[in-house]
């Protein structure tokens, strides 16, 4: 019954607020109707007409709760976007947290084939709500009668009772927007950071006092309310090798600074500065009191016997957390205990890095956690401490003068070197008797690979001679990747001359595939069938047997993100030919050497002959991890380079 | 006698499972470890029907050898409100098979397993990673299922997937005496052996023993061909509460049209007169259907959503005419409906849709065929077939989704199995012709017309209803080797008939496309459409499987720079094998280069021998796509 009541409350004061600005439920235009496209951006398929949102923190039976409610409508241009006509809402709702989506509404407003204009409500039997796992659940409709030229229209009431949840607010989507709107209402008890990001600026941003708007059981107090507006917002169009296009979405953050009890006065700073953080994770049970009491001395003290130097030592323990907790594929920057992960071989990041944190520590290498966000989840802010804004952990130990950066969540990383998801701008070193620091988050290493070719031509018109690889840093990592994906190095060996077609494999070895740290070789003892038969007295040869470039990976005519590799990157490869005595070389490939500005990378071939040998060689280098889009057309020259240069042939022929 | 072997294993396995299996990896045969990332060491699956419940008993043991059977080891098991898990539990053992830890079911995630694309899906998934760090482990685990139906019988498959050996495994079926089963052996080295069990049921049972791991091999047929499996269904069966009976696919099929198809099909009076208006004045039945298809098609979308008597039965046509969107039951029923209100008759289909053609098994009627439903209409000398999933897809065409298999109409005089219409080689075409100028610098500048017939007619289907920018922008993907590709005027039209042809025209430009070198031009002679080799197999076991056949002809007409001609020998290939051929050529007459290229793949099945021939095939194909021009100065 009291639950009831409250309910009907809440409605009542939403709707006087939100009859200021929020237009109602269902109006629409014949203009609206008519639309065939959207000016501002003729490509669109669908764009939002008005979107609004409004926030509240309010006091109810049970605890402080926040109150949003979204309100959208939708212009349908055409059957491309009828997806967008599919809502599934995701609300985090576990054990601890239980929120909730209420007052679910839609419909949808058409014309018909005779262009009468109808409305087709939805029918809230067809309304489906699911659990997702123990953290999430989602509510899931589509709304009725959606045909191109339609306007579909929803809104809802999300209750979270959790006023550290505050919702933000994104302005940007995949589809433009003409006006959307987000207005909050925070009572004084509660202090939030507000922060702006993307490169779009805000059409209008409104601040009022409203008095007394908050009374709860004697406690009372007045409220800010704040009025965000953007209008005539494009849609964000992603592109390839860019990084998570949350790093370039115009979006409103809310954090809570500071509380203040309403009942007892009590103020609990929440997240002023970094030193709070530090002091809170370095006394949490997730966090640094699974480092400080050394919970894992027993376990780590056989794995370091013997070892006499730190690296030797810092190598051992962690091949040791690698091998002995498998990563369960969750991310997140806390342990539920470094033991239990040990004991049990599983467990998430937080679990697996925390451990490595401990062990290292346990063995005596001085090592802290750093906590970062990875490539996906966006870079995180810099302006004020968010402890949300991290969900990865990695370690960084300490070995004299040097630091390592490790991440033991994949049994395949060498020592110091981190996997590109973690190549994210910047981490946060969390010392736990220091205060915490910022640390780049870069390539330690080179994405390379070395080939070489030297090769004999026989008299039956076969390639015969050795095929040797070297591969470096990135390159050596995901080529063991792909090795261990096979059940052993023959079967491997099997597959690559199954899959090279004129290339036979007579003799194989792979070097270093379990020396993580050292280059990974391979040297094949091939032969090649390029000619068929020596029966023509002139031979065409492209030198570039192997991944010859042919298709530009850059198309665009203008770019608008930076590429972003995550780290610089080589190829060099080098034939070797040995020709039969008689031939001579009628024609070779042009030297070529094109660089990028500012020392960017470079393409360079080269050709030189002597007697019956000749040797080709060819370089492409890009020394960086990140190219900003005015380096763009550069970088789409530079591949039209590499493929005009590598259709060129070399000729030889019998000497007349 | 039959009855003291079966007793005599029982036995034997019985002291097994009580603890004394010893896992030790190195026990294993060695012939079980080529291509094998796991082996099953032992599985006993116990099947019982009893009182309106299927239930599971499912007993496991796998030896994981490397990190490529940690999947295999992924302890998967779905669920939903009427197929209930009891009892989950088990141990890791390590190499030496020494217990290291005990699971159970609190250990084990639970999620929702509904398709992301679905609405909704009862459809619910328990999952664990067992793991101790260090390979090769054995993980041994049972439990069991309730299912509340007897309809479905799951399929036994010994051995599905790629990279897994299997020491022994058995399946048992138990039912009453007087119960009567029908199942179906494939590929099964030994037949079933029939017997008692200590509380009177019958029993069926399978067993294998030392399967080898199977490798993935290209161009194979369907695996239902090759594998081994075990198809059970019962005579009489209970499902949601309605009980039925049959033996063949015609009481399959009469049972799902009068249980869950008849009388769901009633239309409010307005679209009837809609419907009555629409077809006013047309004679023909076909003409009319395609009328009431269209119609259908521009009212409604599609929609996933798994609900109604076990996802068996279509949301009522009354439903989809209010709401406009429904799953492919839901408006292959409403297309019905709108048929029948013109006094069409039209049949509800039952296929399993893919690109892979399966087919619903002649000899053997059950229900789980099936993922699909289409529309069929039986006009006389002239059945058509209808997808109505789709906004786009022309009247009476299939694609490449349902196309060439057997499907099961459920007619009101039961159920009928008919063959879908299949496209040949010479009907799926890609047919291009070019007009190309090569300038001094090595721009390339032109025409060039494409058409898609058959299956081949949705290639470029995306590029329909996409703006400009986003065409120029796919575009550019499609022709990858034509780099810097600039979209002058491009043009898509699509002719929808029963065998239906799409035209693209595009005017083109890209500079640098040939480069200079040493006073010569080179340029790729075939940037339009490259076949790549494809990988050889060694020691192949397969048949080699063409799904469907193709054929695409290029003919691309360069006009050479002034000043140049080409140093090349003419390329001439001619190749012809039972599954296809290919020419290509290039004739140079005064500053023309004209470059054509046909290649014809063949579908059917042809012996594992031919495979060789086949990597010869494309790799023949391969280089001749390959071929770059190299023109000299005069």
């Amino acid at each position: 019954m009291n639950k009831l009541l409250l309910n009907v409350l809440i409605f009542i004061s939403f709707s006087t607020i939100c009859k200021a600005q929020d237009s109602t439920f269902g109006d629409y235009t014949i203009e609206e109707m008519q639309q065939k496209s959207y000016p501002a951006d003729t490509s669109a398929h669908a764009f939002v007409l008005k979107e609004f949102g409004s926030t509240r923190l309010d006091a109810s039976d049970n605890g402080i709760k926040i109150y949003f409610k979204y309100h959208v409508k939708i212009k349908i241009l055409d059957s491309k976007a009828f997806d967008k006509g599919t809502v599934a809402i995701l609300y985090y709702d576990s054990d601890n947290t239980h929120n909730e989506i209420t007052d679910i509404r839609g419909q949808t407003t058409y014309t018909d084939d005779n262009g009468g204009i109808h409305v087709a409500e939805l029918d809230k039997s067809k309304i489906f709500r699911t659990t997702e796992n123990k953290y999430w659940k989602q509510v899931k409709f589509a709304l009725p009668n959606i045909r191109s030229g339609c306007i579909i229209e929803y809104s809802y009431t999300k209750v979270i009772d959790n006023f550290y949840m505050f919702p933000d607010w994104q302005f940007q989507d995949d589809i433009p927007k003409v006006y959307s709107e987000y207005r909050v209402n925070i009572p004084a008890f509660w202090v939030y950071n507000v922060m702006i990001r993307g490169p779009l600026k805000l059409t209008s941003s409104k601040s009022e006092v409203e008095h007394d708007c908050f009374t709860s059981r004697g406690a009372k107090c007045d409220c800010s309310k704040l009025t965000y507006t953007m209008a005539n917002i494009p849609a964000l169009i992603e592109e390839d090798y860019m990084t998570a296009p949350k790093n370039f979405l115009s979006a409103i953050y809310f954090n809570l600074e500071y509380w203040t009890n309403p009942y007892t006065g009590v103020k609990n700073k929440v997240t002023k500065e970094w030193k709070d953080i530090d002091y809170n994770l370095k006394h949490a049970e997730y966090f640094g009191s699974q480092i400080k009491k050394d919970l894992l001395k027993n376990y780590i003290a056989p794995v370091i016997a013997g070892k006499t130097s730190d690296m030797e030592k810092a190598v051992a323990v962690y091949s040791y957390i690698q091998k002995n907790i498998k990563w369960n594929n969750f991310t997140s920057v806390s342990s539920e205990g470094v033991r239990k992960a040990l004991d049990t071989h599983a467990g998430n990041v937080g679990d697996i890095n925390i451990a490595l944190v401990a062990a290292l520590n346990s063995a005596g290498i001085k090592t802290e956690a750093v906590l970062l966000s990875t490539r996906n989840n966006g870079i995180v802010n810099k302006l004020y401490p968010v402890e949300n804004d991290f969900n990865y952990v990695i370690a960084k130990a300490n070995i004299g003068t040097e630091t390592y950066l490790l991440d033991a969540t994949d049994p395949m990383l060498p020592f110091g070197m981190l996997p590109l998801k973690c190549l994210n701008d910047q981490g946060r070193v969390m010392s736990l008797d220091k205060p915490s620091y910022w640390i780049d988050l870069v390539a330690t290493q080179k994405k390379a690979l070395t080939s070489n070719l030297d090769l004999t031509l026989q008299p039956n018109g076969k390639l015969k001679g050795t095929f040797t690889t070297y591969s470096n840093g990135y390159e050596a990592y995901e080529k063991r990747k792909t090795i261990k994906t096979f059940n052993s190095v023959d079967e491997y060996v099997e597959n690559l001359d199954e899959k090279l077609g004129k290339v036979k494999i007579l003799k194989s070895e792979i070097l270093n595939l379990d020396s993580l740290s050292l280059p990974l070789g391979e040297i094949y003892d091939v032969e090649i069938d390029v000619f068929g038969s020596l029966n023509h007295d002139r031979f065409s040869f492209n030198p570039v047997l192997f991944d010859r470039v042919i298709a530009n990976p850059f198309k665009l005519a203008e770019r608008t993100y930076p590429v972003d590799w995550g780290m610089p990157s080589s190829k060099r490869y080098i034939l070797k030919m040995h020709l039969p005595a008689g031939y001579v070389i009628e024609s070779a490939p042009q030297a070529v050497s094109i660089g990028l500005p500012n020392k960017g990378g470079q393409f360079i071939t080269d050709f030189a002959g002597e007697g019956d040998n000749f040797v080709y060689s060819n370089v492409i280098q890009f020394n960086k991890s990140l190219y900003s889009p005015e380096e763009y057309l550069y970088l789409k020259e530079l591949y039209n380079k590499i493929i005009a240069s590598e259709k060129a042939d070399i000729v030889f022929s019998k000497k007349k | 006698m039959k009855r003291v072997v079966f007793l005599l294993f029982i036995l034997t396995t019985g002291i097994k499972v009580k603890g004394q299996t010893n896992y030790s990896a190195s026990l294993i045969d060695k012939a079980l470890l080529p291509y094998a990332s796991a082996v099953i060491r032992n599985q006993d699956v116990y099947t019982e029907v009893k009182d309106g419940y299927t239930f599971y008993r499912i007993k496991r043991a796998i030896t994981v050898l490397n990190n490529n059977g940690d999947n295999i080891a992924h302890i998967v098991v779905w669920y939903n409100k009427s197929n209930v898990i009891k009892d989950i539990k088990g141990s890791v053992y390590d190499e030496f098979g020494k217990l290291i830890k005990k699971f159970s079911e609190k250990n084990f995630e639970d999620e929702n397993a509904a398709n992301d694309f679905s609405l909704f899906e009862d459809s619910r998934v328990k999952h664990y990673i067992p793991s101790i760090g260090a390979y090769p482990y054995t993980i041994e685990y049972e439990y069991e299922l309730k299912s509340k139906q007897t309809l479905n019988i799951r399929d036994w498959d010994p051995n599905p997937q790629y990279g897994l050996a299997v020491e022994k495994s058995s399946y048992t079926f138990a039912c009453r005496p007087d119960f009567s089963i029908r199942y179906k052996e494939i590929n099964m080295p030994a037949k079933v052996s029939i017997g008692s069990s200590k509380d009177g049921l019958k029993t069926y049972t399978w067993q294998v023993s030392n399967l080898k791991a199977i490798r993935s091999e290209p161009y194979s047929p369907i695996a239902e061909t090759y594998l081994s499996a075990v198809k059970i269904v019962p005579k009489d069966f209970v499902y949601s509460g309605i009980s039925g009976l049959f033996s063949n696919w015609e009481e399959l099929g009469k049972w799902n049209y009068d249980k869950l198809l008849a009388n769901r099909q009633a239309l409010p009076p307005q679209t009837i007169q809609q419907v009555q208006s629409l077809t006013a004045g047309i004679t023909d039945v076909k003409l009319k259907a395609k009328k009431l298809y269209e119609y259908m098609q521009g009212k409604t979308s599609y929609i996933s959503i798994q609900v109604g008597i076990g996802g068996y039965q279509p949301f009522l046509a009354s439903d989809v005419d209010r709401l406009n969107y429904g799953d492919c039951k839901a408006l292959v029923n409403y297309t019905q409906a709108l048929f029948k209100a013109a006094g069409i008759d039209s049949w509800y289909c039952v296929v399993y849709g893919g690109s892979d053609k399966i087919s619903m098994l002649h000899d053997f009627a059950s229900m789980g065929q099936g993922n699909h439903v289409i529309l069929c209409l039986p006009i006389k000398n002239d059945t058509t077939f209808l997808e109505c999933t789709s906004q786009k897809i022309p009247f009476g065409f299939l694609g490449d989704f349902t196309d060439d298999r057997t499907v099961l109409a459920c007619t009101p005089n039961g159920g009928k199995l008919l063959h879908t219409p299949k496209y040949t080689a010479t009907q799926n075409i890609q047919s291009r012709k070019a007009e190309f100028t090569i300038t001094p610098d090595g721009e390339l500048s032109g025409n060039m017309t494409t058409i898609y017939k058959g299956t081949q007619y949705e290639n470029h289907e995306v590029l329909v209803g996409q703006s400009l920018t986003e065409q120029v922008k796919t575009l550019q993907r499609m022709y990858a080797n034509i780099s810097n590709l600039t979209v002058k005027k491009f043009e898509f039209k699509q002719d929808k008939k029963e065998m239906p042809v799409a035209t693209e025209a595009i005017n083109l430009n890209a500079y640098d496309f040939a480069s200079k070198d040493n006073n010569k031009l080179y340029f790729a002679l075939n940037p339009l459409n490259r076949q790549r080799s494809i990988k050889d197999v060694r020691n192949r076991q397969n048949p080699v499987y063409i799904n469907r056949g193709y054929t695409d002809e290029d003919e691309i007409t360069y006009t050479l720079p002034a000043g140049y001609r080409p140093d090349m020998a003419p390329l001439n290939v001619n190749l012809k094998n039972p599954f296809g051929s290919f020419k290509a050529t290039t004739v140079i007459s005064d500053n023309k280069l004209i470059y054509k290229r046909r290649i014809e793949i063949i579908d059917g099945t042809y012996n594992k021998e031919s495979y060789a021939d086949l990597v010869d095939f494309y790799q023949a194909v391969a280089d001749a796509d390959s071929y770059n021009v190299m023109l000299v100065k005069n």
